[in-house]
């Protein structure tokens, strides 16, 4: 059995003066009786759990879906959704994985094997037989909305065909795409390097690992291990060299950043050189617009009305990175975008959480906060705007509203990117 | 993108010291490790409930101010920039919607009944709570919910009569509020907000009420539609309804949290909560930044000026070890807390001068800058307030959000001076 270390959340748990702020703004535990919120799952139950204790004590943990928001609004800091993931993995290593579970954690994989061939994978997917089929046997709720591989070809596939275009500069970057930028939308990533390129940065995309959230937060931290020393290996090299390492999926960044290297427990040289050279790519771009650097020749965007509304959704991933709303300062930089921020908690999705049958209704109450603030911006709204992926991908099976990635709203605002088609306008072009 | 005044502490001193600077035109923008103290607060404002070793509650805090030592931040403002002070806040609250009224006979304390049915002094109560208030004389029947945590009405009746106030109790199924099976107060405030249950509740309480009594529920009177729900009760019931606050989560408290948060969200200031403050930099007597912790490396924050509103030992503010020592987080200020455990505590626990340990914070002078031994301001550019401030032990006076309110506005006054 892996040990479950408990080392880095230990001390946070004596923080705890049980004040309940954590439990009043939970948003799993406002809408289920099946969880019974932060503080009684975190740090009161942890008091029952040791590497010596043969049993966990408590299975409700299961339903914490991980969106952190108790660790923000708690005000000693404690570590409350750290401590919920560690004793989901101490389950896990206890009792084995569900190969639904084992399934959903395989990102990467799974993209690979449809992108062989996306058009009849999406078909083999995404048809009501085998959506109920897969709830039946697998536990996918058949509702849920699971992404479509791309039928343009892949990131990967992109990238090698217009490699003769990419700029060449003595100023570098490097990108980390993730997985569902690789297989899924290749879009996002074109409009990064877009944009990245704009600003004069030469872009490099070195070959990299899924970093391995999806296995993290289903508890399968010896696999997740392997994938985090492989993306170590390929790129701790960049990070020596002084090159910032950006990436468009805040999980993923996240992930490099802080949840690998503590839920994991490495302390080595080099995941710690790959963390300090990660940023959120907007954290990034935020940096060199305080250097003066970030260029500002924007252009209207095309919309129908006098200006864009935009309802952006800060993705809660994204607030675990402590870097405030990077995205929603530069997109304010752009005129003629009316930007409205959502307040609401969590769009309910929460990575692979609300795929799972027992949990698609809970996140999708979760969510109704926030697809009603959507729709309460108007009716000639046409896209809502939000870092995360699987979260943009909730807001459209939630509201019926096509979402984007803010990168694609200012790629389009340098007009380098139609929004409404997802590509850029060089290649539509050709 | 750069504010001119970066607020440290979201709780009630940071948030009205932000009000205050924003309304004289100031770009203000409030990080925040959590959420401040509001969500344990009764949302009233307390003044100055007691004075150190006095029995029985203080009836005029304004004339009892006169009587603090000199170095209380109260005494050093003076009874007339307090009221001033105040006044402010109220109309302020009131444009954010949230009704505060002050008790007759002008300028002397509410009594109103505590969740352990003691008496306890407020200044300002929200409407809800002032219906509770212990001077007049119609009976209460103090009603709570079988199931429902920490609030007993059979034990706040009983020691209401007791001390003498006409007060009887009775107990309701939970489930006249929520089908969910566990539920703290935040949830059935929001229960109660769903179409039709104020009816229901109205309809199970009826038959207890008796003629000429008042109603005396825990504070779950609904949230976003506190008002409504409060009197749509009061009226379907024909007899008055009033809030007893409870222990945390705290609906009232909460409520105020929303209204001042909103109020300052709509005119523009940024709250960023989750951002703990580690470090600053600093160049000839002035702070150029602040350094706030993230995943991979320290966030700066400019600005023009900072204020420190960061509370208290409970609040974060300050740090201590084992040995005694006592330390300000953010800013290594000196804290006047005897740098001695052994001194920190007087030899009885409810001790009624209240223990050192709990007087001692930070030293500023007349502008609200932190100063050093000497009275010298430590920054030019740096003000503090709140429960962090010395000479003050706010918790035993009951003066907790008072203290906030006041010493917050007054130290935007002064750095706007
Ligand atoms: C369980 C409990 C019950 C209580 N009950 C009562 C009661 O019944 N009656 C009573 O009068 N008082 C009570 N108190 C005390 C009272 O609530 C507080 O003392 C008071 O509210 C302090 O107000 P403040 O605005 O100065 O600071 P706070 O409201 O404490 O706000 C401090 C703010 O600063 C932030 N902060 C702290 N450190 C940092 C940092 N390094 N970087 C960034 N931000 C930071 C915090 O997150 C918070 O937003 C209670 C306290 C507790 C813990
Ligand atoms: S918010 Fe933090 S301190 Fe409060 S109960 Fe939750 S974990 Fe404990
Ligand atoms: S991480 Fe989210 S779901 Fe889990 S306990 Fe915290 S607030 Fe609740
Ligand atoms: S699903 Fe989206 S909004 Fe919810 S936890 Fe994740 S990142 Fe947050």
């Amino acid at each position: 059995m892996h040990s479950i270390s408990w080392h880095s959340v230990d001390h946070s748990l004596d923080e705890c003066i049980k004040c309940n702020i954590c439990t009043s703004y939970c948003p799993v535990s406002a809408v289920t009786d099946r969880f019974p919120g932060p503080k009684y799952v975190g740090p009161q139950a942890q008091r029952f759990r040791s590497p010596h204790q043969p049993h966990s004590p408590d299975d409700s943990v299961d339903y914490c879906s991980g969106c952190r928001v108790c660790n923000e609004v708690c005000p000693t800091g404690v570590k409350i959704a750290e401590i919920n993931a560690r004793a989901r993995a101490q389950i896990v290593a206890e009792r084995g994985l569900p190969l639904r579970n084992r399934l959903l954690g395989r990102n990467e994989l799974l993209g690979k094997l449809g992108s062989l061939a996306p058009a009849a994978a999406n078909l083999a997917l995404h048809n009501p037989l085998s959506r109920l089929l897969a709830e039946k046997t697998l536990g996918i709720a058949r509702h849920a909305p699971l992404p479509t591989w791309s039928t343009r070809g892949t990131f990967g596939d992109w990238l090698r065909r217009t490699a003769h275009r990419r700029l060449r500069s003595e100023k570098k970057v490097v990108y980390f795409h993730g997985c569902a930028t690789m297989y899924y939308e290749p879009f996002i990533g074109q409009a990064a390097v877009a944009v990245l390129e704009h600003q004069g940065y030469e872009v490099i995309v070195p070959p990299q690992n899924c970093c391995g959230l999806p296995l993290l937060s289903n508890g399968e931290f010896p696999a997740a291990e392997r994938y985090h020393q492989g993306n170590v290996a390929r790129l701790a090299g960049f990070a020596r060299a002084g090159l910032p390492i950006v990436g468009t999926s805040t999980s993923c960044t996240l992930t490099l950043k802080e949840e690998a290297p503590e839920l994991l427990d490495r302390e080595d040289e080099g995941t710690a050189a790959l963390r300090q050279a990660t940023w959120d790519i907007f954290e990034w771009l935020r940096a060199l617009h305080e250097q003066g650097e970030l260029r500002t020749d924007f252009q209207p965007i095309p919309s129908s009305g006098a200006s864009l509304v935009l309802p952006y959704h800060a993705p809660c991933q994204l607030r675990a990175h402590r870097v405030g709303k990077p995205a929603l300062e530069i997109l304010a930089l752009i005129p003629g975008l009316d930007l409205r921020e959502s307040h609401a908690r969590c769009c309910g999705i929460a990575g692979t959480y609300g795929y799972k049958t027992e949990k698609y209704q809970i996140a999708m109450d979760v969510g109704q906060e926030l697809f009603d603030f959507v729709q309460a911006q108007g009716e000639a709204v046409p896209y809502s705007a939000c870092d995360s992926e699987t979260c943009r991908w909730q807001l459209e099976h939630g509201t019926g509203l096509p979402s984007r990635h803010p990168i694609e709203v200012l790629a389009a605002a340098y007009g380098l990117y139609d929004l409404e088609q997802r590509r850029l306008v060089r290649e539509a072009q050709s | 993108m750069r504010p001119d005044l970066l607020v440290i502490g979201a709780g009630l001193a940071g948030l009205s010291a932000a009000l205050r600077a924003t309304q004289a035109g100031l770009r203000v923008r409030i990080i925040a490790k959590g959420l401040g103290t509001l969500h344990w607060s009764t949302g009233n404002l307390d003044l100055l409930g007691y004075l150190p070793g006095a029995p029985h509650p203080v009836r005029k805090p304004m004339e009892a101010i006169y009587t603090l030592p000199e170095s209380h931040p109260y005494a050093r403002l003076g009874p007339e920039r307090i009221g001033h002070c105040l006044s402010w806040w109220q109309k302020a609250l009131g444009a954010a919607g949230l009704a505060y009224r002050p008790a007759t006979p002008a300028r002397s304390n509410w009594l109103l009944p505590s969740p352990a049915g003691a008496v306890r002094p407020t200044y300002l109560a929200t409407e809800a709570q002032a219906g509770g208030d212990l001077s007049q004389a119609e009976p209460m029947l103090i009603v709570g919910f079988q199931g429902m945590r920490d609030f007993y009405p059979h034990l706040i009746a009983e020691n209401l009569t007791r001390q003498g106030y006409a007060a009887r109790a009775a107990t309701l199924s939970l489930a006249v509020i929520t089908r969910r099976q566990d539920s703290n107060t935040l949830h059935l405030a929001q229960e109660l907000e769903r179409p039709g249950r104020v009816q229901e509740l109205a309809a199970a309480l009826r038959p207890l009420v008796r003629p000429g009594e008042r109603v005396g529920l825990p504070a779950i009177l609904g949230l976003e539609r506190h008002q409504a729900i409060w009197q749509g009760l009061a009226t379907a019931l024909d007899a008055p309804v009033f809030e007893i606050p409870t222990l945390p989560p705290s609906v009232p408290g909460i409520r105020l949290h929303r209204a001042l948060t909103r109020h300052l969200e709509a005119q523009g200031v940024q709250i960023q909560v989750g951002l703990t403050a580690i470090g600053f930099q600093a160049d000839r007597g002035r702070i150029l930044a602040v350094e706030t912790e993230s995943s991979a490396r320290p966030w700066r924050h400019q600005a023009e000026g900072f204020l420190l509103a960061t509370g208290g030992i409970l609040g974060g503010g300050f740090n201590s070890d084992p040995q005694g020592r006592f330390w300000e987080v953010v800013f290594n200020l000196p804290l006047t807390v005897p740098q001695d455990r052994n001194a920190w505590f007087r030899p009885h626990f409810l001790a009624p001068e209240g223990h050192p340990v709990f007087r001692g914070g930070l030293a500023v002078d007349g502008c609200f800058r932190p100063v050093d031994g000497h009275g010298t301001p430590l920054y030019q550019n740096l003000w503090a307030a709140g429960n962090l401030l010395a000479h003050v032990d706010a918790i035993q006076e009951r003066s907790v959000e008072g203290l906030a309110v006041i010493t917050g506005m007054a130290a935007a006054e002064a750095l706007l001076a």
